[in-house]
């Protein structure tokens, strides 16, 4: 067993309302230089719809991820007889259009134009080329299922959907659509890191945060192309590729990552989860249907007394243990198993859960009232808008089973809270529901309070970085501490 | 003067004067046979007739000043280009075709052949009295086997390069021969036609085709009868190789080339990676998700 640890995260769909305050912390705190304009380490995107960049679900185009290949994982994108032909041109990455050419406003035409019989209108300028643009896309185009029906209907995950649950999910004033919001999964088997030719890319030992070497990136872009999530970026400016770097400098510092930190529907759960580093291989290789047992099956109890012995032979500090301890990731992925890897089967091993959205309740009006208690008492999960299928290729690798134990355990967990506070459910019919759920009144009040009366410091439980235990490995950390404080990697330069 | 490089002198230094004289004579017999055989025959026979030179039996009563010959063999240019009066008779002779100088010739080398002219000049009918060709008339056949030759179509048996590579000729199609060498329409008149282009074939003696052939032989009766009856054949419909068209059919040629080329790149990478957005609004996404 080779116990390591790994921030992980937990984003509660259900919660989510779609308005990208995530997306605004993030882009003006990391990606707001010249080069990065078009880059959104965070984006939410509205499902079902292509997605930003357009259609990267679309393994067949985008060649990301691994594949297994004769009881072997590869790499899609770059193997060894792959890169060599391609070294000066690699055939699989997305160009600026499948992003969108970033734009501006001329706003100086505002206040500059000459009086006249129109108002004055800023045009689009392109902020690569700083010519007149027309806009033709951008990175949440199809947010709400705007734009054009186009987007919607060529999201990847409708394939192998019968007509009905089509017609079901674009159905005239019966919509329905929900929010997908997107940063690195931090991996534990990164195919970013994995293709990258120049070693620049690497996981993080200490937390397991994905990074990348800015002094050692020589622009081969190939974890462009490898990455299935796209969540590498190429700056055109500086000439190295980017990612989300989940805000370490802010983990460093105790402190949430921004888009974490400003979630508006809190929607956003971060901890640590030990797991065991030996198993990677084996679940990578794992077959679809067993794919999402296998990688909770490598995530370990942090309360067992042999994991602790193992995690403290491996260096892992008491206070992360603590942290793994009171994880709420933990609890959502393997305690409660609600939280999902989303497309597991690119078999990176994402370590970003989701916990997949309930559609809207669909309960019958007759004359006595609402009629929610049914023989079936699941029926709005199984025949529910978004259909199962649709969830299942988001998350459960194509099988729904996952998604539908998810998604009954949120409705009784529902149902349970609403004998409590609305009191038109009989608890005889709670009861079973529970049951069917697999799930228990404790564990319902659990999650309920998890997700709906979680304080800051329930969502986040992040363990202290102990950057003075990795300074001192190369000098006195009272010294470095007097000089430059913790977090820098590297000390300023002064005097002449 | 004993200058180096003759191989064959070397032993004589370490045995005793008889002896030397003894071996060294027959040594210097034999290889003088075998550089006479290499360089000579092409051009000149021992009783056999005149070739593209004249025929060497008795050439030292017609000549008898040694020195001369041992000078003009080893550098006939100097002797031709002095304006010597016995040169250009001999030059008249040959039709203006000048002796070129023998590759690794000296005037040791020239004595020991002018013995070996001497000696074969004596005898009723000396080995190289010309090479053995038959005389049979030559037939379309024979020509057609000429052109297969000159086209490398029929591969040389001893493995020589076909003359297409560096020579050109009347009569070729498409893209004409190569122009590294001259055009070989008139080489039938040129070389003094069936028998002197037959026994230059045997042994080419210029300086690019000597090193070339030295190793490679042509045959007698399979390869060169056939190409002289080739040539002989070019010669008779006359002109000279066309070259100007073969260079536009050559341009033609690569850019058709060129052209079927990107089609088969563009098949062979049909599914690569183009675009996503684009197609997917126009409704061109091929193999997409509808």
């Amino acid at each position: 067993m080779d116990v390591r640890s790994q921030i992980s995260m937990v984003f509660h769909l259900d919660k989510c309302i779609g308005c990208h305050t995530c997306s605004i912390a993030c882009k003006n705190i990391w990606t707001d230089r010249k080069g990065t304009e078009y880059m959104w380490w965070n984006n939410v995107e509205t499902k079902p719809g292509t997605g930003y960049p357009t259609k990267w679900e679309d393994q067949e185009k985008y060649r990301g991820g691994w594949e297994l290949k004769g009881g072997k994982l590869s790499l899609k994108s770059t193997g060894r007889a792959r890169i060599v032909p391609n070294i000066f041109h690699n055939p699989s990455l997305p160009s600026m259009d499948d992003y969108y050419e970033p734009w501006t406003y001329k706003y100086e035409d505002l206040f500059n134009a000459p009086e006249g019989p129109d108002q004055p209108t800023a045009l689009p300028i392109s902020m690569v080329t700083g010519k007149y643009m027309d806009v033709e896309a951008g990175p949440n185009w199809d947010d709400d299922l705007g734009g054009s029906p186009v987007y919607a209907e060529n999201d990847p995950n409708l394939d192998g959907l019968t007509p009905e649950q089509r017609q079901q999910l674009f159905a005239i004033e019966r919509l329905v659509f929900f929010y997908f919001p997107r940063i690195c999964n931090h991996c534990l088997n990164p195919a970013c890191v994995a293709s990258c030719p120049s070693g620049a890319l690497y996981k993080r030992g200490e937390d397991g945060i994905v990074l990348l070497d800015q002094k050692r990136c020589r622009a081969w872009r190939s974890c462009v192309a490898a990455c299935p999530y796209k969540k590498t970026y190429f700056n055109w400016y500086t000439g190295k590729s980017e990612k989300c770097i989940l805000c370490y400098p802010r983990l460093e510092t105790g402190q949430a990552p921004a888009c974490f930190h400003s979630c508006v529907g809190r929607i956003r759960y971060l901890g640590v989860l030990l797991y065991d580093a030996e198993m990677i291989e084996t679940v990578g290789k794992t077959d679809d249907a067993n794919l999402i047992d296998a990688h909770r099956s490598m995530i370990l109890d942090p309360f067992n007394p042999k994991i602790i012995e193992a995690a403290r032979k491996n260096g892992i500090h008491d206070s992360t243990i603590q942290a793994a301890q009171m994880s709420p990731v933990y609890k959502f992925v393997k305690v409660w198993k609600i939280a999902l890897p989303p497309h597991i089967e690119f078999r990176t091993l994402p370590m970003l859960f989701y916990v997949p959205a309930l559609s809207p309740v669909m309960a019958s009006r007759t004359e006595d009232g609402i009629l929610n208690s049914s023989e079936d008492l699941f029926h709005d999960v199984e025949s529910s808008r978004v259909p199962l299928a649709y969830l299942a290729k988001l998350f459960g690798a194509g099988h729904d089973g996952k998604v539908r134990y998810a998604l009954r355990k949120q409705k009784a967990v529902r149902m349970y809270r609403r004998m409590l506070t609305v009191g038109d459910v009989d608890r005889e019919t709670v009861d079973r529901m529970l049951r069917e759920a697999d799930t228990t009144a404790e564990e319902a009040e659990m999650i309920y309070r998890l997700t709906s009366l979680c304080t800051f410091e329930d969502r986040f439980v992040i363990p202290p970085a102990h950057r003075e235990e990795a300074i001192e490995m190369m000098k006195d950390p009272y010294e470095h501490k007097s000089s430059v404080g913790f977090g820098f990697l590297s000390a300023p330069k002064r005097g002449l | 003067m004993r200058p180096h490089g003759i191989g064959f002198l070397r032993p004589a230094a370490f045995l005793a004067p008889v002896v030397l004289i003894f071996v060294s004579a027959r040594a210097q017999s034999q290889d003088a046979a075998a550089f006479f055989k290499q360089n000579c025959t092409s051009c000149h026979t021992i009783g056999g007739g005149r070739l593209v030179g004249p025929d060497l039996k008795g050439v030292a009563q017609r000549q008898p000043d040694r020195k001369w010959l041992v000078d003009f063999i080893s550098d006939p240019n100097s002797k031709l280009d002095a304006g010597d009066p016995y040169a250009a008779k001999l030059l008249g002779e040959a039709r203006g075709a000048r002796m070129n100088k023998v590759a690794g010739i000296n005037q040791t080398i020239a004595d020991s052949l002018l013995v070996l002219i001497d000696a074969e000049s004596r005898l009723a009918k000396s080995q190289f009295a010309g090479t053995q060709i038959s005389d049979r008339p030559f037939t379309g056949q024979d020509i057609a086997n000429g052109r297969n030759i000159f086209l490398g179509q029929t591969r040389l048996a001893a493995g020589g390069a076909a003359c297409v590579s560096c020579h050109s000729i009347v009569g070729l199609r498409s893209l004409g021969g190569g122009r590294l060498g001259p055009d070989l329409t008139k080489a039938f008149e040129r070389l003094g036609g069936r028998k002197g282009l037959a026994t230059w074939l045997s042994a080419p003696p210029t300086l690019t085709m000597n090193p070339v052939f030295r190793n490679t032989p042509l045959d007698a009766n399979a390869e060169i009868l056939p190409l002289v009856a080739f040539f002989q054949d070019a010669a008779q419909r006359g002109g000279v190789a066309d070259t100007s068209t073969s260079m536009f059919n050559f341009l033609l040629l690569g850019l058709g080339g060129t052209v079927v080329l990107l089609i088969l790149f563009d098949l062979f990478w049909l599914k690569r990676f183009r675009a996503v957005r684009k197609p997917m609004l126009l409704g061109l996404d091929v193999g997409g998700h509808k």
